[in-house]
């Protein structure tokens, strides 16, 4: 995994802040993506030392969070978070959150987020510093046509939010 | 220095420090008609601390977001025990309940253990008694700033600066609650709402406004010391307090943000000497107020006090009959819908 580039993030303060958070906060994450009938069955692990499940009504604390994105046309650029026309779209799992949400953008800043497809979910567990995450997504038909994937993991204890997080170096060919 | 151009119109106030009389009505006022959602229960976009002290949030001055040069860097989002302070309710019920003959009434205390409040620090101020000792309120609410830095903060545009008033909301529906607002806006007047999970901010009582009336905590005030206006509108109270008699200045000029709420700065008795005789240096240091509201302070005081001394000669002075609030309608001017203040 790599630190998504903060200098690409919009607005004058996030590249500047943040200028030097070039290093990854989760610098490896396994995955494994499988396909049982129309279901695509895709598995995240990656260490995480300190989970953030939940706010309370704690104003600085960052909840960890994981996408999986796919793109909707074969030239969506995957790094600005796809462009006008070339939108990304997949699924946000947030730690404190039981369903999924919908994510779609078309390049970086405009992330709609909206429910999940009917009968999209995961499984999310926590256990001697590591997150496994497990994600079940039938029909989901922008991966069958294109058969690549992205993700993005956020840890919260790090601060993680919007371009604050770590992201496949590109997109990831799942073959056929 | 964030690049937002200025819009057609500003709408702006002007505090006048002398007048302030730490009631919190203001903050009251605000609250009650703003901030009682569960996850606001810290929150005061508008709030009145007591200076020299730490403010609201604690050493808010110090949490970044700017430098002195008002270039950015990067800022924290306070935490809610140690910098906005955790609201608390007080034991009412068992003060009440155990008032009675014979039993020890117990002291009102907070539930819990508070570590910082909205003013924690009241009425403490600086100086030794009774030769030095200062203080004086400062009322704060979100400066909408011409150039602001919540708005530059926001990576999904979900912060506007409106073009017919140049007042700045928060779009809580494109909000996601990332909070670089909060961290950027060195005036901390972005507040997050961990239930609902967005941000939000003072709105200059947009609804209001909109129908000529002043915001609450303008209209509230029992001191008549805010003034309300277009800062381009030359027959308007902030016009002339502002660029006629400038009088009005911005706190923290040096974030370089460019805000839109001025105040007068306060002028202050003269210290004592040691046998308690005026020494004609004035309590509040200069050196300090120059540190809040930059270096014009000193031309300011010269002219409130030149001012002053005008209708001590039973002279005419505009400048402080306006400050005075003789008439208080007059210091509102909120264009053709404006109401009448009864
Ligand atoms: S005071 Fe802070 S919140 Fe208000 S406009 Fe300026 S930067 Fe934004
Ligand atoms: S209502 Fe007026 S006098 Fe009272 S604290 Fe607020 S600004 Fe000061």
């Amino acid at each position: 995994m790599i630190a998504a580039p903060v200098g690409l993030s919009p607005g004058g303060y996030v590249p500047k802040a943040y200028a030097e958070r070039t290093a990854p906060k989760t610098p490896v994450a396994e995955f494994e993506a499988a396909k049982s009938g129309d279901v695509w069955q895709i598995r995240l692990r990656w260490a995480c030392a300190e989970p953030h499940r939940e706010l309370g009504d704690d104003v600085d604390r960052f909840i960890d969070a994981a996408a999986v994105l796919a793109p909707t046309v074969a030239d969506a650029p995957m790094m600005t978070m796809g462009a006008p026309g070339k939108a990304l779209e997949g699924a946000l799992w947030r730690a404190d959150r039981t369903g999924l949400i919908g994510v779609r953008a078309e390049g970086l800043g405009t992330v709609e987020r909206g429910d999940a497809p009917e009968g999209w979910g995961a499984k999310a567990e926590w256990k001697a510093g590591r997150w496994s995450l497990d994600f079940e997504l039938p029909g989901w038909s922008v991966l069958d046509a294109r058969r690549r994937l992205a993700f993005a993991i956020w840890q919260g204890a790090e601060g993680g939010r919007g371009g604050l997080k770590s992201v496949s170096p590109g997109w990831i060919e799942i073959g056929t | 220095m964030a690049s937002q151009n200025p819009t057609t119109r500003q709408i702006a106030m002007v505090l006048d420090l002398n007048k302030c009389i730490g009631c919190q009505t203001c903050t009251i006022a605000c609250k009650k008609l703003w901030n009682t959602d569960t996850g606001t229960g810290y929150a005061y976009w508008n709030n009145v601390e007591t200076l020299p002290g730490k403010g609201y949030p604690k050493d808010w001055v110090e949490s970044g977001g700017r430098t002195p040069e008002g270039e950015v860097k990067a800022g924290r989002v306070p935490n809610l025990d140690d910098e906005y302070g955790r609201a608390w309710n007080f034991n009412h019920e068992a003060v009440r309940k155990r008032s009675g003959e014979g039993k020890e009434k117990p002291w009102l205390r907070p539930d819990g253990a508070p570590r910082w409040g909205a003013n924690w620090d009241e009425d403490r101020g600086a100086g030794d008694y009774p030769q030095e000792n200062h203080y004086f309120y400062l009322p704060r609410l979100c400066n909408h700033c011409t150039h602001p830095a919540c708005l530059d903060a926001c990576p999904r545009s979900a912060i506007e600066k409106r073009d017919e008033d140049g007042i700045v909301l928060v779009d809580q529906d494109r909000c996601h609650g990332y909070r670089f607002c909060v961290e950027a806006c060195p005036y901390k007047k972005v507040y997050f709402d961990p239930k609902r999970q967005v941000s939000g901010k003072c709105i200059f009582c947009l609804p209001r406004i909109e129908e000529g009336v002043a915001p609450a905590c303008a209209r509230q005030c029992p001191g008549r010391l805010r003034f309300v206006g277009y800062l381009d509108d030359e027959a308007g109270p902030i016009w002339k307090l502002v660029n006629r008699y400038k009088v009005a200045l911005p706190l923290h000029p040096e974030f370089e943000l460019g805000p839109n709420v001025f105040y007068v700065p306060p002028m202050s008795p003269p210290k004592l000497d040691e046998k308690g005789r005026p020494t004609g240096e004035p309590r509040i240091p200069t050196e300090y107020l120059v540190g809040l509201f930059g270096k014009r302070v000193h031309e300011v005081l010269a002219t409130l006090e030149s001012e002053r001394e005008k209708r001590r000669q039973g002279e005419p002075s505009e400048l402080m009959d306006l400050l005075i609030a003789y008439d208080w309608n007059q210091n509102f001017a909120l264009g053709p819908r404006e109401r009448e203040v009864l």
